[in-house]
């Protein structure tokens, strides 16, 4: 009885989607964070009688054969790029994109990752970085003594240093987009890396033909919906459990021909 | 007297397939563009014209086919722009190693050379059979509700046409065979046809068309009808044994 291993499948598959939903949830205050989804496809299928096949030697065909599928494998755990509401901070180096595009982050490997989070500091030497340290690329530098730093839509920066009477620009930053965002890999500290599927970066100003503008003041919260989660949660449950009463039909039904020899 | 035995045999066998159908069904029932199935029973042979006087023959219960529901699933919307879905009776055709697939199953990606695939890395064909090639330097690709794919290309004014996506529909659905991954292949000697009335969803996966209820039910139906089958068997084991216990008692 192939049921027994079927619904097993089934279970394991379930088993996943319960992950990613709780992932989800784990990151749901997270800056930049995109929800994630698990889709599964069929797996192989046995065929007893193979549609198309002979039935005689007239040439009649089998219209509809039998074919037996022996259950579901995961087919990739998906990103669900959907833009949020920007939460207002007041903190001058946070930074919200309104619309696509990602910050580049040069990472200590010399490797650029990009990342929608956009709440950075200041380090020791006045350069713009991440929360781990790592710099903003195209690199800004805020001058000593800088009393304000100003950061436009279009991502213009200028500082307001004591006792000047007219802002200093030090900087334009550029966000880059791709064609296919689900393409990039999740590499954990809300970056992605770049992969053949998320194609080459386009990189260009904020503001310009079909990147998002930049909002200072602001950061993106993450695109969890706490409940269609808890939904997602239920369904994932009641879905195991169906599975479940697979195994225990598949049993009784194996018990039932044991007890007919006693 | 073993004809009981022999006849509830063939239909507890059945009863094992489809339980194995409905764990299939119901495993499934996350996966992407999957359409749910049933066993198809019937009494062999089928029943003659009782002519009185004639014994009648004993009719054991045989799977014919298997009944597959492509009735539409439910369109989830996901925001990707590579994730399609039909609204309609059609489906992608996907070119593989083994020949011409068809899916409905619209989760698409690009290979390194900036061509529409499968998850699994098959080319995802347009209405002439070649494959679709976006430009990795262009803009988010954007597919119109008869599929076709238009891009913005640096420099360039106006959208970039790439292409079309072949949808097609089949005459008879009955004879396209399952090859796994949410794959169908056609067994059929007639070519399938374009698919002007389905219509694509970008950003959207259609869900599977799998009702737990029905499954859940049918789950019961079929051990309980194994269940009463086996107490058949039993029963008419019980009688050949007192049968044989009384008529060969010595007086």
């Amino acid at each position: 009885m192939m049921a027994l291993r079927t619904a097993a499948t089934g279970m394991a598959a379930q088993d996943l989607n319960v992950d990613v939903i709780s992932n989800n949830i784990a990151n749901m205050n997270t800056v930049g964070y995109k929800k994630q989804r698990a889709e599964f496809e069929d797996l192989l299928y046995q065929d007893i009688q193979r549609p198309g096949s002979q039935s005689s030697d007239t040439g009649t065909i089998v219209p509809t054969g039998i074919q037996v599928g022996a259950g579901v494998k995961t087919g990739a755990v998906y990103r669900i790029d959907t833009s949020t509401t920007p939460t207002q901070t007041g903190n001058q180096y946070d930074l919200a994109i309104n619309g696509t595009g990602y910050f580049q982050i040069l990472l200590p490997t010399g490797e650029t990752a990009y990342t929608r989070a956009g709440n950075f500091s200041v380090n020791a030497t006045g350069q713009l970085v991440t929360v781990d340290g790592y710099q903003v690329q195209p690199a800004i530098t805020i001058p000593q003594g800088t009393t304000s730093v100003n950061i436009s839509q279009t991502g213009l920066v200028q500082a307001s240093v004591a006792g000047a009477t007219t802002p200093t620009t030090v900087g334009q930053l550029t966000l880059a987009t791709f064609f296919n965002d689900a393409g990039l890999e999740a590499t954990g500290n809300n970056m992605f890396m770049q992969t053949a599927a998320s194609g080459t970066p386009t990189l260009g100003d904020p503001g310009a033909n079909g990147i998002g503008s930049v909002t200072q003041g602001y950061i993106e919260s993450s695109n969890v919906d706490p409940v269609s989660e808890i939904t997602a949660l239920i369904v994932a449950q009641r879905a195991y459990e169906m599975n479940s009463k697979v195994v225990t039909s598949a049993d009784q039904m194996l018990s039932t021909t044991n007890a007919m020899k006693q | 007297m073993d004809n009981t035995l022999y006849v509830g045999v063939s239909r507890q066998m059945i009863l094992q397939r489809e339980l194995d159908v409905t764990a299939n069904n119901i495993a499934n029932s996350d996966t992407t563009g999957f359409k749910v199935e049933s066993l198809m029973t019937s009494p062999d042979p089928e029943s003659p014209p009782n002519v009185i006087g004639n014994p009648r023959p004993i009719q054991y219960a045989i799977d014919h086919g298997m009944a597959r529901d492509f009735s539409q699933g439910k369109l989830t919307q996901t925001g990707a722009p590579l994730d399609l879905a039909i609204d309609g009776q059609a489906f992608f055709t996907i070119t593989t190693a083994d020949g011409d697939r068809y899916t409905r199953d619209g989760r698409f990606t690009i290979d390194p050379q900036g061509r529409l695939t499968t998850q699994a890395g098959d080319l995802v064909q347009d209405a002439s059979g070649g494959a679709i090639t976006l430009n990795p330097q262009g803009g988010a690709p954007s597919v119109g509700r008869d599929g076709t794919v238009t891009q913005s290309i640096p420099g360039a004014t106006a959208e970039a046409v790439i292409g079309k996506i072949n949808v097609v529909r089949f005459d008879s659905l009955s004879s396209l065979s399952k090859q796994g991954a949410g794959l169908y292949a056609n067994t059929a000697s007639s070519a399938p046809q374009p698919a002007p009335d389905a219509y694509i969803h970008q950003g959207m996966l259609e869900t599977s068309n799998v009702q737990p209820i029905i499954q859940v039910t049918d789950l019961i139906r079929i051990t309980q009808a194994y269940q009463s089958i086996s107490n058949l068997i039993s029963s008419t084991s019980d009688l050949s044994n007192q049968s044989v216990q009384r008529l060969g008692a010595v007086q």
